[in-house]
């Protein structure tokens, strides 16, 4: 591990993006930092560089939680347990709060943040796949531009985003679901807590008429980043809701997930279960709405 | 239980209990002196290789580098070991396995140490492995320590009656093979370490040490000093479970070569990942069952053949593989038994004294092979068991005859069954045949009729595992533990035994033990660290006996003062021989009058110069043992368990839901109820981590889980409630009949849970840890790499 590293606390959005606009070869967000810390102390080639550390979490409008008419809004450095104990996200956001309440434990849900989880970009990052199912778009911030992406476009690949040296994210936004809308989210690891995923799935659907009239897939942990399944969800359009349908559409993840991946050492034990509880995952929200 | 006690199984908090959660107990890294250096490991990433040389010129002239300590500084023993002298302090010659270290650079900047180790140049030429136990034996097996001609470590035969003859007057006869896992200790502490020269006075060692004495004498040999000139004292231990044994051993050898050469104190703490590299594990087990027996449910004869990985060096092996073969049939009463059971050496990590101790394995083989049989038979589990069940005056595997104690097996079982209306369940939850979906791998997309109606993807089950445990060393080696008792004037009171604090709440379990004779609160004791100058060798902490062994000798202390106490009143108050004295609440009382306070009393001693302060002293009975046959009285007394796991099992994904453990024992009596229900909610979350999740595995001899991001043990919330109950059974030893518990809570949970799972799926799994891809696969995945992709 590095002998030292200097901390810098900027108490403005502003003085963060000057921060960042020089050095950016020695310089690294902080937010949470159990993955930075983490990762400094196993001596991770991403952060060989590193030799300051920008703390993202005295700027108070970074952490905002905020329901405007059409979108809701989430400061990139809410951490994990601002998140779950909000009163906006329990009310629209039901499929992130269950996301958000599988990480870790207490400890790092009180430390953890949502821009950390998606920066990071692990494939186990567990708020991915539920943020994909919501369109979540992220604001992202230079010294010089600003703009705004949807987070799936962000995501490049295992450890890697559309991030820049000297860009900063800023927000989240999530366009209203409408009350239609019923989901759900599950996490499998090999423990209850302080779990590695193996198999996340989030799902956002709108049945009308026993048909389904929208639906998003996505899932973490079984591709190399968490990804959304439009060739399924596009096939999914319009069908009658039934269990077959359901059988079908697992199957067709199998498929899809092959595709992506081929097989792996996991696959004998992955494959064969996001099949099986994707279909128990669907089955579920059907239940509950009838 | 005649007399009726006034603190003797009450809850009492433990007495550090208050310091270790405010932090002000000092643990072994705590402790920092004036010049004090550190010392950093030279070890190289390999299992086997022979140390061609060692070139240290690109850092001894660092001015960080203080010192180089290597083989050739040790003035005493260069090889060390509990049992057998086969592991080198330092290698210079040869690495057997990866945690082996080839010296150690010394100085004051820990941090610089770290980063120079590496530019150390050793050229060594690696061996060819040997990681399959299997393969040890064979005759052109490579040898792991040549000179011992053989990766024998040790055979135990046990031979009873004739099994073959057994085998033919049997209707039914099962074979199977079963396999456990290598496990970690998982202590919260990892190993620290400092020794301080003083001078003539030789050198003081404080550390996280489980076993003071047996590091007092590996350091003695190591720096050949004698023992008088060893003193080591034990900081507050981060937990141990029979892992700080060996390894603190040979730290605190490496430690005190350093401090003397150096002359100043020296201390070596490690990281995680070294503490899990270095220190030794639980033996994996194969075992190999063969039962016959009668349509009735008896059973006729078990040949039983089991093989230990011993790893790279002999450790505990022969004791832990001892209590295998002592105890390998389970608890039942057979009448022909033919039982081998072998440690081998390997380049795998060394494995060694662990919780449990060579029981946790065939309890899993034997108690799984019992329900088997109940099913081969229609019969419930009880039914079998009962009908072999050890009873007073039975005869064990090794001859033994089971008297002078409630062997209270069926009693635990019974009551366990009770509690958790077992047979209503077990009955309703069985399974005609597996509900397990066999996948077809070559075909990985699910068909249709492979998905699970919801309703049915969750199976409930319950199984249970009894288990018989002989108390303390047993044949082991002589057993017998101090206590020292000083009484001061004003009523409070010194208390040490020989035997250490190891988590366990020992020193409140004395203090208890102590006042319940004297009439006194436990408060008014102050029990001592762990010193091994001030005290009388006890042998080590272990095998459970701490309360039986040390409270006998800390309950003699106690007594042997209330004897002075006594002559001394009866002297004072001219009391006649039918008067009746009492120690009660801190007083006095003659025939039920109040004389006096027990610090009156105390004070009025030291004026007559009455000696308030001596030894107890606590020796087990003989135990014998023929090594030929394995037939002997193996231990002086046993202990008898009952676990009863009730479990949900995801046919969909092969979690194990553990939702209630009734851990039924009979430890004698309860001195501390708390401490006792402590024991239990421990060792049986130990147990089913051990059950569902542990594993240490490897790769060409080289752990790949060094850090608790990749050993996984169980948290709070995997298990749901342990409901632990105590039957009190009668014993003549130990104080007021007070025996063990720490290891027996711990041993059967696996196995119950086992069967559980058996009863929920309706199939039976015969290799821990029954992992998800176990239950759903019915084999292990390894990764090529565990690496993170994280650190890429
Ligand atoms: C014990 C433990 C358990 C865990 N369990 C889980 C789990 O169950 N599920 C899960 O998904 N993860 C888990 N994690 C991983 C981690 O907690 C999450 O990924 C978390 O969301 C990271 O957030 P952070 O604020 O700590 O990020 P940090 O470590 O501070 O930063 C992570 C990355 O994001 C960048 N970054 C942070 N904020 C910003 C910003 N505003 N703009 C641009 N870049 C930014 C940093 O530069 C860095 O590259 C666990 C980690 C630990 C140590």
């Amino acid at each position: 591990m590095k002998t030292s590293i200097e901390i810098l606390t900027p108490k403005t959005l502003t003085e963060i993006l000057g921060i960042l606009s020089e050095r950016q070869e020695i310089l690294t967000l902080i937010a949470g930092g159990t993955d930075v810390i983490t990762g400094l102390k196993q001596e991770s080639k991403r952060f060989k560089d590193t030799e300051v550390l920008v703390d993202v979490n005295h700027v108070p409008e970074l952490k905002e939680i905020k329901h405007m008419p059409e979108k809701i809004t989430i400061g990139a450095a809410a951490t994990f347990s601002e998140i779950y104990n909000n009163s906006i996200v329990s009310n629209e956001l039901p499929i992130l709060k269950k996301a958000v309440s599988t990480i870790g434990s207490m400890q790092i849900r009180n430390r953890a943040t949502i821009a950390g989880n998606f920066v990071n970009n692990a494939p186990c990052a567990d708020t991915v796949p539920a943020l994909l199912v919501y369109n979540a778009t992220i604001e992202i911030e230079s010294m010089n531009s600003k703009r705004e992406t949807y987070l799936q476009e962000f995501l490049q690949g295992p450890y890697k985003t559309q991030l820049k040296k000297d860009e900063v994210v800023t927000k989240i936004n999530i366009p209203v679901p409408t009350k239609s809308f019923t989901g759900d989210f599950y996490k499998l690891g090999r423990r209850r807590a302080v779990a590695i995923s193996r198999i996340t799935l989030a799902v956002l659907m709108e049945l009308k008429e026993n048909k389904i009239n929208k639906i998003r897939i996505a899932s973490g942990s079984v591709t190399p980043i968490g990804t959304r399944f439009p060739e399924l969800e596009i096939f999914a359009m319009e069908n009658d809701v039934n269990d077959n349908l359901f059988k079908t559409l697992a199957s067709r993840m199998g498929e899809e997930i092959i595709k992506i991946t081929g097989l792996r050492w996991s696959s004998a034990y992955k494959l064969p279960v996001v099949q099986q509880m994707f279909y128990q995952l669907l089955k579920g929200i059907e239940r509950r709405s009838l | 239980m005649a007399k009726k006690f006034s603190v003797v199984g009450k809850p009492v908090i433990r007495e550090d209990g208050i310091d270790k959660v405010t932090g002000k107990a000092k643990f072994a890294d705590d402790y920092k002196f004036n010049g004090m250096l550190h010392a950093v490991m030279l070890r190289i990433p390999c299992a086997h290789a022979k140390i061609n040389s060692i070139d240290f010129s690109e850092i001894q002239n660092d001015e960080s580098v203080f010192s180089i300590i290597t083989n050739k500084d040790i003035p005493g023993t260069k090889k060390v070991g509990v049992i057998k002298n086969d592991q080198p302090v330092f290698c210079n010659e040869k690495v057997v396995t990866p945690g082996d270290v080839l010296g150690m650079i010394v100085g004051q900047s820990e941090e610089k140490l770290r980063s120079l180790v590496n530019k150390i140049k050793v050229d060594y030429s690696t061996l060819p492995l040997l990681t399959d136990p299997q393969k040890s034996l064979e005759p052109d097996a490579i040898l792991i320590h040549p000179e011992t001609k053989s990766n024998l470590i040790i055979h135990h035969p046990l031979r009873k009656g004739n099994v073959e003859k057994g085998f033919t007057e049997s209707d039914h006869i099962l074979e199977q093979t079963y396999t456990t896992q290598l496990i970690e200790h998982a202590y919260i502490e990892p190993e620290a370490v400092s020794a301080i020269p003083l001078g003539a006075g030789g050198i003081k060692i404080i550390g996280s040490i489980q076993n003071p004495f047996t590091t007092r004498r590996i350091v003695a040999a190591v720096v050949n000093l004698p023992l008088d000139k060893v003193q080591i004292i034990q900081a507050h231990l981060g937990g141990s479970f029979g892992g700080k044994d060996d390894t603190m051993c040979i730290l605190a050898a490496r430690a005190a070569v350093a401090a003397l050469k150096t002359d100043h104190p020296v201390k070596i703490r490690y990281t995680r990942e070294e503490s899990i590299l270095e220190s030794y594990k639980r033996h994996p087990y194969i075992l190999n069952y063969k039962v016959g027996f009668a349509k009735t449910g008896k059973i006729k004869a078990m040949r039983i053949d089991i093989l230990a990985d011993g790893g790279a060096y002999c450790s505990m092996s022969p004791f832990v593989t001892w209590r295998s073969v002592v105890q390998a049939t389970g608890p039942y009463e057979i009448k022909n038994v033919h039982t081998d059971v072998r440690a081998v050496y390997t380049n795998n990590p060394y494995t060694g004294a662990m919780r449990g101790f060579g029981s946790p394995q065939p309890i899993f083989a034997n108690e799984s092979l019992m329900d088997e049989i109940a099913l081969r038979l229609g019969m419930t589990p009880d039914e079998v068991r009962k009908i072999n069940g050890l009873k007073e005056g039975s005869i064990t595997a090794t001859g033994q005859r089971l008297k002078n104690h409630d062997v209270n097996l069926l009693n635990v079982l019974s009551t366990a069954m009770k509690n958790t209306d077992f047979k209503k369940k077990w009955i309703n939850n069985k399974k005609k045949e597996s509900q397990l979906g066999e996948l077809d791998l070559s075909q990985p997309v699910l068909k249709d009729s492979q998905y699970m109606n919801p309703d049915q993807l969750i199976k409930k089950g319950i199984g249970l595992a009894i288990s018989y445990r002989g108390c303390s060393l047993g044949a082991e080696g002589i057993d017998a533990a101090a206590a020292y008792l000083s009484i001061q004037n004003d009523g409070s009171a010194y208390l040490l035994s020989g035997l250490a604090e190891n988590g366990q709440g020992l020193r409140t379990t004395f203090s208890i033990v102590a006042a319940e004779v004297l009439g006194i609160s436990h408060e008014q004791i102050f029990y001592l660290e762990t010193d091994t100058s001030r005290v009388p060798d006890s042998g080590p902490t272990v095998a459970s006996r701490a309360t039986l062994m040390g409270g006998g000798a800390v309950k003699n202390a106690a007594e042997i003062i209330l004897d002075r106490l006594i002559s001394l009143i009866r002297k004072e108050w001219k009391l006649k021989k039918k008067d009746e004295i009492e120690f009660k609440e801190n007083k006095i009382f003659v025939n039920k009058n109040k004389i006096s306070t027990f610090p009156d009393l105390c004070k009025l001693a030291a004026n007559r110069g009455v000696n308030l302060a001596t030894i107890g002293w606590y020796k087990s009975p003989t135990v014998d043992w023929n090594e030929h046959t394995g037939q002997g009285d193996a231990y002086f007394t046993y202990v008898y368990g009952c676990h009863v796991a009730e479990v949900q099992v995801n046919l969909g994904t092969g979690e194990v839901y553990l939702d209630r453990i009734t851990a039924v024992h009979d430890p004698g009596t309860v001195i501390n109820k708390l401490g006792a229900e402590g024991q239990v909610y421990g060792g049986v979350t130990q147990g089913a981590g051990y059950g569902i999740i542990e594993e240490v595995t490897t790769d060409r001899g080289v752990i790949r889980e060094q850090n608790f991001d990749q050993y996984l043990i169980l948290t709070s919330k995997d298990i749901g409630e342990i409901k632990p109950i105590f039957i009190q059974g009668k014993e003549i030893f130990g104080p007021w009949g007070a025996k063990s518990l720490g290891e027996p809570t711990l041993e059967l949970t696996a196995a119950a849970i086992s069967n559980a799972v058996c009863n929920a799926v309706g199939k039976r799994f015969f290799n821990l840890p029954l992992n998800l891809e176990e239950i759903v696969l019915g084999k292990k995945l390894r990764p090529e790499e565990i690496k993170r992709g994280s650190l890429q």
